[in-house]
């Protein structure tokens, strides 16, 4: 992995975000006037892709794409599925049980298995921006359409693609349900943290990918949550991640408030551990350590869950201004949103229980 | 010191060497001469010890060269090949010192001992003021000199020197055979060289011995086994040895 | 003439035997987190005699101590380890082409880490599985070339299958990583010392100090070892078991860095050619000296990256970046002919 690559310039004066959100959805909705022409869209590539109307076959080799297509109750369009979801993903079983069916298709490595592909004769394909040659080098040998789509770590991402699949789908009415329920939930914990000054947010450093020095430069549920991430100002690695490698001087630096580690491994796969931070003696200066103010938090699963992300902003909301969400039941809520999503009961209770996140059912 | 040579026999896939009984004998000059692919070369690198050899095929004042552990070998017997490959550019000094490895151990650095044995064979091949020259300055010449000089440092008793003057002019080749006549009768050494000259080899040694195909055909005083039909044995040619001003020169 | 040319030698030689030292000073006050100088000292002589300066903040102690102290530590014993192994092959192969990785060492240690990371979890660390296996891949080289080990040809060849052998073997294990422990690998890979911790020094170090121990007693050695195998043979050294004795110490100390910091490359190529450049080939001065100058290398090296970037670049770029341009200037200066 390169770390050389130019990095698409994220950050900006304030208004730059509303602004490309407008233009996007302005692309979007002149796509939709003219269904029957399908969507040309841009992926976090920033390559043009005329998308289909609709698609009766879709590889999807982007796990969060995969899990919207379960939510939109289109799964069954599915006809491949990507290494991660069909072996590491411990909750897909349990959400769309049908799909261990489904032919893995691509391998650890980002090699994908073309014949494979042609054979399955899917309409798109979806692929992780993280993975630079793959989109192109199908759509060059295949010709088939190729969107390289991720949420990016924001939520506007995130509802983009859930409307872009609604459409492809012909889910629209079930995609906009979604999106309503999602903003509504998001709005409910903005509204209930209320107006803050930027000292009343707790500085959160976010420790990523199995390591101290990895952080994501954009987690919009530390942002809703009435956090701030300390490494926003940051830049990304490279263009198609949100990562980026910090030292830990610079850590020490920032001096956070809290420390989230990324908990979505399961526990014996994890390599940065609350106990590795708490005990670690080149961190004994950090506030977060001497207030042993470190937690997981869900992080990426290779991108999100909606739901999960949805429960994990709640989490974080209570974890950043306890005072505001006392009254929350975490464990109710969260089934309550996979429910939602994907109409099967007690799923957050069996998240929790896969990755010990005992904290956030406790009463 | 006597060197004895008893059943040698070394084998490369297609030749093979092999020399039943000689004698050397200590101070002198012995040169070894015949066609090309006789086996010269093989023979002075198994006295050396720089080919493996077999026990019991070489004794040095009785005692079996096999047997002896490199360093007590190297101060017995000393092996100078025709050429060096200068991978790494020393500096004269710095390359004749090397000749003392047998003194030092691997750890240790050389001593003032060590340095004065190296100037002190610098010196006897006239070539002190090259010193601190590095060894590509030297002409192919002086660069003979200066392996010579290393073999010097290492103040073994028994010199092997494998075709010492070829390829040197007729100044520098002269200079090569006043001194190994110098090593012979003044610091004592036994001296073994081989050489393609017929002319020179009679000329500067006592000794000569002729090989072909990798056996020894005939040794013994050079003046005295010096004749023609040796020579055409030896050479599958019909050669004349003309007697000049009590120099022999070989008419082919 | 000569007596002035040696003066300014020897002046040189000092020069860069000391830099280390100079550097190492100025490579503890560089960092995101920037202490002054004058707040340097007062967290030194604080950690030294606890109760003279109690308002040094607990930060300053803990960075320097646990984060920037190890860190140079390692970069200076890495440097130096990498320079020395490859001048003292360089010497004994007699081939100024080679590195300290022909035997196979970077791709040995690439697999016992992926090995270590992807099977055995926490129970052997990275670190440990990357140093048995370069010393597998090695003993495998001189294994199967066997009688021949003396002929460099031979060892180069074997060398380059070893090292294919365990790179193809790597491409196996990381087939079977799942995603997460494949990043901690890629990180590993890259060559860092971003993670550097003392628990990674109390077993190198020891490894890397013996290594370049023997090899600088054996400096004036490498000298008689750089002659062909006939010239050492009759210049009275047991090659054979002197050889195995410089690979040794040269595997030791390469495979205690590549096992902590990945793979560095360039290093121990260039620098001893700059050394042998500006003060001949004799190894009684080379071998210190590059171990010196690599040293220095990595330091500045890693100063420019702590220093420069919040975010970390891989060193082995890096000293190819500093160390190549180095390199030709001085080739395009030098007069002396050094091969």
């Amino acid at each position: 992995m390169s770390h050389f690559q130019a990095a698409g310039c994220q950050k900006g004066p304030f208004w730059r975000r509303p602004l490309l959100i407008m233009c996007s959805s302005a692309v979007l909705l002149a796509g939709t006037l003219f269904p029957s022409q399908g969507q040309t869209i841009k992926d976090n590539l920033n390559r043009t892709v005329t998308v289909p109307p609709r698609a009766e076959r879709i590889l999807s080799l982007q796990p969060e794409i995969t899990r919207i297509l379960v939510a939109l109750g289109a799964a069954d369009r599915l006809v491949g599925l990507d290494y991660f979801i069909g072996r590491d993903d411990h909750l897909f079983k349990i959400l769309y049980p049908d799909g261990t069916g489904l032919p893995v298709v691509s391998r650890p490595d980002a090699s994908i298995n073309k014949e494979v592909i042609v054979r399955l004769d899917p309409d798109i394909i979806f692929t992780s921006p993280t993975e630079l040659q793959v989109p192109d080098s199908i759509q060059r040998s295949l010709g088939i359409p190729v969107a390289a789509l991720a949420s990016m770590g924001r939520f506007d991402g995130l509802l983009k693609e859930i409307e872009i699949i609604g459409v492809l789908t012909g889910r629209e009415e079930r995609a906009e349900e979604l999106g309503r329920y999602f903003q509504e939930k998001i709005r409910f914990v903005t509204e209930s943290i209320g107006p803050l000054d930027p000292e009343a947010r707790p500085s959160v450093y976010l420790a990523f990918w199995s390591s101290l020095v990895r952080t994501p430069v954009f987690y919009e549920p530390v942002q809703a949550a009435g956090g701030r991430n300390v490494a926003d100002h940051l830049l990304p690695s490279y263009i198609g991640t949100i990562g980026t490698i910090v030292t830990l001087e610079q850590v020490i630096k920032w001096n956070p408030d809290i420390v989230l580690i990324q908990g979505s491994f399961l526990p014996r796969e994890r390599e940065v551990t609350v106990e590795g931070v708490l005990g670690d003696k080149r961190l004994g200066s950090l506030k977060a350590v001497a207030r042993r103010r470190v937690h997981y938090t869900l992080g990426f699963w290779y991108w999100w869950d909606p739901a999960g992300v949805l429960v994990e902003t709640l989490y974080l909301a209570r974890l950043f201004h306890p005072d505001k969400f006392g009254r929350l039941d975490l464990e109710e809520e969260g089934n309550a949103i996979y429910e939602m999503f994907y109409k099967k009961k007690d799923v957050f209770t069996e998240l929790v229980k896969f990755l010990g996140f005992h904290e956030r059912t406790e009463k | 010191m006597s060197v004895q040579v008893s059943n040698l026999k070394f084998a490369y896939p297609e030749f093979s060497l092999r020399v039943d009984e000689l004698a050397f004998e200590r101070a002198k000059v012995t040169a070894i001469v015949g066609p090309n692919g006789a086996g010269k070369t093989t023979f002075l690198k198994c006295l050396g010890a720089v080919l493996p050899i077999p026990k019991g095929s070489l004794f040095i004042d009785g005692r079996d060269l096999a047997s002896l552990r490199s360093q007590e070998r190297a101060r017995l017997v000393c092996y100078v090949p025709q050429e060096h490959d200068t991978t790494f550019n020393y500096a004269v000094s710095d390359f004749v010192l090397m000749g003392r490895a047998s003194y030092i151990s691997p750890f240790a650095l050389p001593s003032k001992e060590d340095a004065r044995a190296a100037s002190e064979a610098l010196d006897f091949v006239g070539l002190t003021h090259y010193a601190e020259r590095l060894i590509s300055e030297l002409s192919s010449g002086e660069r003979r000199l200066v392996l010579i000089a290393r073999a010097l440092a290492q103040q073994s008793d028994i010199l092997l020197m494998d075709e010492p003057t070829t390829f040197l002019d007729p100044k520098h080749e002269t200079e090569v055979f006043q001194l190994i006549r110098k090593l012979a009768s003044g610091k004592m050494k036994t001296v073994l060289v081989t050489l393609h000259s017929l002319e020179m080899a009679v000329q500067h040694s006592d000794q000569m011995v002729f090989m072909k195909r990798g056996e020894v055909v005939a040794h013994g005083k050079s003046a005295e086994i010096f004749e023609d039909s040796l020579l055409e044995r030896v050479y599958d040619m019909k050669m004349k040895i003309i007697d000049w001003e009590g120099r022999k020169i070989v008419i082919r | 003439m000569s007596g002035r040319k040696n003066n300014r030698a020897r002046g040189l030689a000092v020069f860069f035997l000391v830099l280390p030292l100079f550097l190492f000073l100025v490579s503890l006050s560089i960092g995101s987190y920037g202490i002054s100088p004058r707040g340097l000292f007062k967290t030194m002589v604080s950690i030294v005699a606890p109760s003279s300066h109690p308002d040094v903040p607990l930060a300053y102690r803990d960075i320097l101590l646990r984060i920037r102290l190890p860190r140079i530590l390692l970069a200076m014993a890495v440097g130096a380890s990498l320079s020395v192994s490859g001048a003292s092959l360089q010497a004994l192969f007699k081939n100024p082409l080679v590195n300290e990785y022909i035997l196979g060492i970077s791709s040995g240690a690439a697999f016992g880490a992926a090995l270590s990371l992807v099977f055995l979890g926490r129970a052997v660390p990275p670190q440990i599985a990357g140093f048995v296996f370069a010393v597998v891949a090695v003993g495998a080289v001189l294994l199967i070339s066997g009688k021949a080990e003396s002929h460099f040809i031979t060892l180069l060849l074997t060398g380059i299958i070893v090292t294919a052998f365990f790179s193809a073997l790597l491409s196996l294990v990381e087939f079977f990583a799942s995603p997460y422990v494949l990043q901690a690998l890629f990180f590993w890979l890259m060559g860092s010392l971003s993670l550097a911790s003392w628990k990674d020094l109390y077993i190198s170090l020891p490894l890397i100090a013996v290594g370049l121990v023997i090899l600088f007693l054996l400096r004036w050695r490498l000298n008689v070892l750089s002659m062909s195998d006939e010239e050492a043979r009759s210049l009275g050294v047991n090659v054979r078991r002197e050889k195995i004795l410089v690979i040794a110490a040269t595997t030791l100390i390469t495979a205690a860095a590549t096992a902590i910091v990945g793979i560095i490359g360039w290093l121990g190529f260039i620098v001893p050619h700059l050394v042998r450049m500006m003060f001949g080939a004799d190894n009684r001065r080379v071998v210190p000296l590059s171990a010196a100058l690599g040293a220095s290398l990595m330091l500045v090296a890693d100063d420019i990256i702590r220093g420069v970037s919040p975010f970390e670049i891989p060193i082995g770029i890096f000293t190819s970046l500093v160390g190549i341009p180095i390199f030709l200037v001085l080739l395009k200066k030098t007069r002396k002919v050094w091969l």
